[in-house]
């Protein structure tokens, strides 16, 4: 054996799984939280029922519904919270009260020809999540918080998307009570389409403003993800 | 020589974050980790309990953590330290309880995780009733947040298409009206609701007087000196009324 090799043998630890410190701490504050009953085992499980079911469809229905009917339309931007209800969304859910951080306050921007809308939130990661669960990653960075209020253009290019300078970007920075979501204009091509089918170019992108919807894209512009350690469910 | 904007530059909140420099890094998603939704349900859950509103968790976890700490550590780790900070501040658990708990998930573990998912044992449920809750919890039922101030507020100082001028106020210790805003001349585009303003509720203060919100509409070459994009380019972000003055 060298004496590379045997130095190597020495060094590399058995590979053990370890418990991360975020584990340690999260499992000992919800220990102590129930056990000293500042909110109980139920209320953690209907959250999170709750938090695991959060997703952008209800959205892309939305999109879609008040692409086929005006009077729905109308109903979405200036009643937003009761158009919701048509898409099985309470704000008021979990808790009676909505969530903590999401509020009850919503707006929903259109598209026109002439302008064009992106949501963000340059302090922290204001989303509307009842309507399109948890912002993805790059949403929370500082990449994405801190150039694209500034340089939106250039950052809605590495998205794919360019807008000839007829059409006004107009960037929604999110960092009070009101959350926002953007309803894209419907494409051309899609023409006599259901529901279903136009919910589906619908894509979260869309809904943020980072890209438009088109026949035959139904996935997000960027897909490399960073793997969990033990993601949810594990 | 500290200089007033040296000053400043060392007061600002970390999580003002719009407008700064940065590389063009690429856009990721991120599988989630369980303990991240973990962390998220167990702040929201807090919150349904009254312990604190969301204003004060982006205080400690988004300003208080510090500018290291808010780059470097995971976006989740913040909410789980300002849960932590708050349940110890408000005398809801010890440091010695905390500290315990610790040493004893961590032992229950020691041997690594073979196989096992971690999770959270709790040795009984507690009595909730002797707990100590915000309004928040009552005034907030049925009705939602800002919801729940409807009709408190003075009448509003500005209607839309008004010309207003965003103060450029000495905010110490924290704010939600971004340094790029300041000083900056717009347009109200939109009268939104009633709330307390974010700089009290931070502190789970209850009972102040509630103020009108707007959202106001700025041309990007107004707010950049560098704006390169067409001249109709333009932002919206939600000021309350104390930071707003009219302007002609």
């Amino acid at each position: 054996m060298s004496e590379h090799h045997h130095d190597h043998e020495n060094t590399v630890k058995p590979m053990v799984e370890e418990i991360t410190e975020f584990e340690v701490l999260e499992i000992a504050i919800r220990e102590l939280c129930i056990e000293k009953g500042i909110f109980s085992a139920e209320q953690h499980r209907i959250y999170t029922e709750f938090a695991e079911h959060i997703g952008p469809t209800p959205g892309a229905k939305l999109v879609a519904k008040a692409w086929l009917d005006p009077e729905f339309k109308k109903l979405a931007l200036t009643d937003p919270m009761k158009a919701c209800l048509e898409v099985d969304v309470d704000w008021l859910n979990p808790t009676g009260s909505g969530t903590t951080s999401d509020f009850h306050a919503l707006q929903i921007l259109e598209d026109t020809p002439t302008v064009h809308h992106v949501i963000v939130c340059c302090l922290c990661s204001c989303y509307p999540r009842p309507l399109l669960g948890n912002s993805p990653e790059w949403y929370r960075s500082p990449n994405y918080r801190r150039r694209i209020v500034r340089w939106p253009r250039p950052v809605l290019a590495e998205f794919g998307l360019e807008l000839p300078d007829n059409v006004e970007v107009r960037i929604e920075d999110s960092n009070q009570k009101h959350r926002f979501m953007v309803m894209p204009i419907r494409p051309e091509g899609t023409e006599g389409w259901s529901e279903d089918q136009l919910a589906e170019i619908v894509t979260r992108d869309c809904m943020i403003g980072v890209a438009l919807p088109k026949p035959g894209v139904t996935t997000n512009v960027k897909t490399k993800t960073t793997p969990a350690v033990r993601p949810i469910g594990s | 020589m500290i200089t007033s904007d040296v000053f400043w530059a060392y007061m600002k909140c970390p999580q003002d974050q719009g407008g700064q420099l940065h590389p063009a890094e690429p856009f990721l998603e991120k599988q989630e980790e369980q303990w991240e939704l973990m962390t998220y349900v167990l702040c929201e859950v807090l919150g349904w309990g009254g312990v604190w509103v969301s204003e004060e968790r982006r205080r400690i976890a988004d300003v208080e953590i510090g500018l290291s700490a808010y780059l470097g550590l995971p976006y989740y780790f913040r909410w789980l330290w300002a849960a932590t900070k708050t349940l110890v501040e408000k005398e809801y658990i010890t440091w010695g309880e905390l500290t315990d708990r610790l040493v004893e998930v961590q032992d229950r573990y020691a041997d690594g995780l073979n196989g096992r998912v971690p999770n959270a044992q709790p040795k009984y449920e507690g009595d909730g009733s002797k707990v100590k809750r915000n309004n928040w919890v009552t005034d907030s039922l049925g009705k939602g947040d800002p919801t729940m101030y409807a009709g408190q507020a003075n009448p509003a100082k500005f209607k839309v298409g008004d010309r207003v001028k965003v103060r450029d106020l000495p905010a110490l210790l924290y704010t939600r009206t971004p340094e790029y805003v300041r000083g900056a001349e717009g347009m109200i585009s939109h009268l939104s609701y009633e709330s307390p303003a974010p700089e009290d509720e931070a502190w789970g203060r209850e009972g102040d007087k509630p103020e009108w919100f707007y959202i106001v509409r700025f041309k990007q070459i107004d707010l950049w000196d560098t704006y390169h994009g067409p001249e109709s380019d333009s932002l919206q972000t939600e000021i309350p009324e104390r930071w707003l003055q009219a302007f002609v």
